[in-house]
């Protein structure tokens, strides 16, 4: 039934419980997402937050590292973290990290992982690595650049498109990059961003790209989700979302992104949240003790999601 | 008035290894100066020596980086002095903290995990001032209320706090005895946008009424053109460009300063960007002539063979490229053109 769709995440939730006996909490990291990319169409899927919003939480969900206490994920017809399938699921899911200095062991050459990956996955003839070669031009290196080098002798940007290509090796269909530019230089940054999209049009990859950063989201993505202490608080095209938001909060989160302009600076002051854990047990809906429109419903009830202007809003403002 | 003014600046790193030494030429030639109550920004990006900068005008020099050249002067009220004349570490610890202060980087690293936020706060005032307990809690709590905190925090350890609210009390720290040059390196990185937002308000809260000056370091073009008044781009070691604000961000000169603004991505304008070509070049062995010219679109012979030194421009504008040179209005033709 769901053979059109890539990936269907289904009303998913994670609790993560800490500490034992009486001084047990629980948190929900994720709470109640959904959200599905369709086959046919790659695209580039934003999950934008704050530290702490519980993106990451849900890309170790697809990726199967992480067990969701309710819901399900399907990717392709078969259900994430079962047995069916699962070789092809690695395959065809691919993460991308945020440091490349940590995704690669500084005590091995980078090409060993091209190599390593290539074996795995191919039928594998001694001494040729054809998709490794491949995957490297894909990207804008060539096999010279990574041959006998360890990850401290090539630069952020590079490394960085070496883990991408390393990831194409197996041609995935689908990318998890989390956070994949935020630790690279700004005058490389654009390569590896528009590396994504070139991916997309290209490739046909569809990418799961996650980021606190919404002026490269504007810029690459399709769809966007914007996260708020686990839930999804709006959802829709990327420019519908970004240009004129409507959750108070993903409007706070625009106005917050500091523009490089010196001519348009902030001249009102904003509230800060009080401390992470108490807005996850927050009662009703997470913004509320922040909202500058919050009203007594806010408090109590949590808020549904509701279909305004082509996109998902979860506020009590648009019911 | 300028109260630093850092002359022909050098500070390398010299280490030797197995008899063979190697210096990484990470502060080559700066200089500049700042002005009293003003925001002086220094941009660039990881690398480019921006924090060996901080450290060798901060006075925290220690091998194997060292001061090769160059003059640091503060010009404070009631007293000038040249930050690598005092050679005895006693007189440099007592500038720090009490007259100049670094916000550091990385408000997770930077407090005790096994004291109290109290005891930090202790170490730092009592190091300066002799005071009594009762008087070091009304100037923590006069500080802290200003600054919209709570005393609450006092008891707590660090990792009760969250990234934002530890950045927060790093501040605290750095402020409390009303220093009259502050530096900040990278204050807000590995914070988010929210939480950025309240810290930049922060620092600009405590400016405005402690009447000190600021010196910012940060990759991020974004947080100076919000913050600064001035701003320098390094690269591989050079400034490369300085200027106000305003002129800088909307009339970049070097083709370096361009690029980095023109990659930049906007909310509302999805346009392709590019970024430029190549990698910044390591300071162990930097590019003869202009440090640029391997990226550059522009660059000719010239450039290939000498170094641009850094020019004036206008009043307020200084720039080390060729293409502003006289001579040169064909090339900025082209560049003109090209864009």
């Amino acid at each position: 039934m769901n053979s059109e769709k890539l990936l269907v995440v289904d009303n998913v939730t994670k609790v993560f419980t800490k500490g034992q006996g009486f001084v047990k909490s629980k948190i929900e990291a994720v709470s109640r997402v959904s959200f599905a990319l369709e086959r046919n169409r790659p695209e580039i899927f934003t999950l934008a937050g704050e530290s702490g919003s519980g993106k990451s939480t849900v890309a170790k969900l697809i990726l199967g590292f992480e067990i969701p206490t309710t819901g399900s994920i399907v990717y392709k017809g078969n259900p994430v973290g079962g047995l069916k399938g699962k070789r092809e699921f690695i395959k065809d899911v691919q993460p991308i990290f945020q440091n490349p200095f940590e995704t690669f062991n500084p005590l091995k050459k980078v090409q060993s992982y091209f190599h390593d990956t290539e074996r795995n996955f191919s039928k594998f003839s001694p001494g040729k690595y054809p998709l490794t070669e491949r995957a490297l031009e894909l990207v804008g290196l060539t096999a010279s650049e990574i041959k006998d080098k360890y990850p401290s002798e090539m630069s952020g940007g590079q490394l960085q498109r070496a883990s991408i290509a390393r990831a194409l090796i197996t041609n995935p269909s689908l990318l998890i990059a989390d956070e994949p530019v935020s630790m690279i230089d700004a005058s490389l940054r654009m390569s590896v961003v528009n590396l994504f999209k070139r991916l997309k049009d290209e490739q046909k990859v569809s990418i799961i790209y996650i980021t606190h950063d919404l002026a490269t989201a504007y810029y690459i993505s399709d769809r966007i989700a914007i996260m708020l202490r686990g839930q999804f608080v709006e959802v829709g095209a990327v420019k519908k979302v970004l240009d004129e938001p409507l959750h108070p909060y993903s409007q706070l989160l625009k106005a917050s992104v500091p523009a490089p302009d010196p001519e348009t600076r902030w001249s009102e002051d904003i509230t800060l949240s009080d401390l992470e854990t108490r807005e996850y047990t927050r009662k009703g809906c997470k913004f509320a003790g922040r909202c500058p429109k919050a009203f007594d419903l806010c408090r109590e009830q949590e808020p549904e999601h509701h279909a305004v202007d082509d996109r998902l809003v979860k506020c009590h403002l648009y019911a | 008035m300028a109260i630093l003014e850092v002359d022909n600046l050098k500070a390398y790193y010299v280490t030797q290894t197995f008899g063979r030494s190697s210096t990484v030429r990470a502060v080559d030639g700066v200089s500049f100066h700042v002005n009293k109550n003003e925001i002086y920004g220094i941009a660039g990006e990881s690398g480019c020596g921006k924090s060996t900068l901080l450290k060798a005008i901060s006075g925290l020099v220690k091998p194997p980086l060292q001061i090769l050249g160059g003059e640091i002067r503060y010009n404070f009220a009631d007293q000038q002095l040249n930050i690598l004349d005092l050679k005895d570490e006693k007189q440099r610890r007592r500038l720090r903290g009490a007259r100049i202060s670094l916000i550091p980087q990385g408000s997770m690293s930077v407090l005790n995990p096994v004291r109290r936020i109290k005891k930090s706060f202790e170490d730092v005032i009592y190091a300066h001032l002799d005071v009594s307990e009762g008087e070091f809690e009304e100037l923590v709590k006069n500080h802290l209320e200003a600054l919209g905190l709570d005393w609450t925090v006092m008891h707590t350890y660090p990792h009760q706090l969250s990234g934002g609210m530890r950045q927060r009390v790093t501040i605290a720290l750095s402020t409390i005895l009303r220093p009259e040059i502050i530096f900040a390196d990278e204050p807000t990185t590995a914070l988010d946008v929210v939480v950025q937002r309240g810290v930049i308000q922060l620092i600009k809260k405590i400016k405005e009424e402690q009447q000190n000056t600021l010196i910012l370091v940060t990759h991020d073009m974004s947080v100076h053109a919000t913050l600064c008044d001035r701003l320098a781009v390094m690269y591989a070691g050079e400034i490369v460009e300085e200027g106000d604000v305003k002129s800088l961000f909307g009339s970049p000169k070097h083709p370096y300063t361009s690029m980095l603004l023109s990659s930049l991505p906007k909310i509302g304008d999805k346009s392709a960007r590019v970024s430029a070509p190549g990698a910044p070049p390591s300071l162990a062995n930097p590019p003869a002539g202009c440090r640029f010219h391997p990226r550059c679109p522009y660059a000719v012979d010239r450039c290939r063979q000498e170094t641009p030194a850094l020019r004036q421009l206008n009043e307020t504008h200084r720039v080390a490229c060729f293409l502003q040179e006289a001579g040169s209005m064909e090339l900025q033709g082209r560049a003109a053109n090209e864009q």
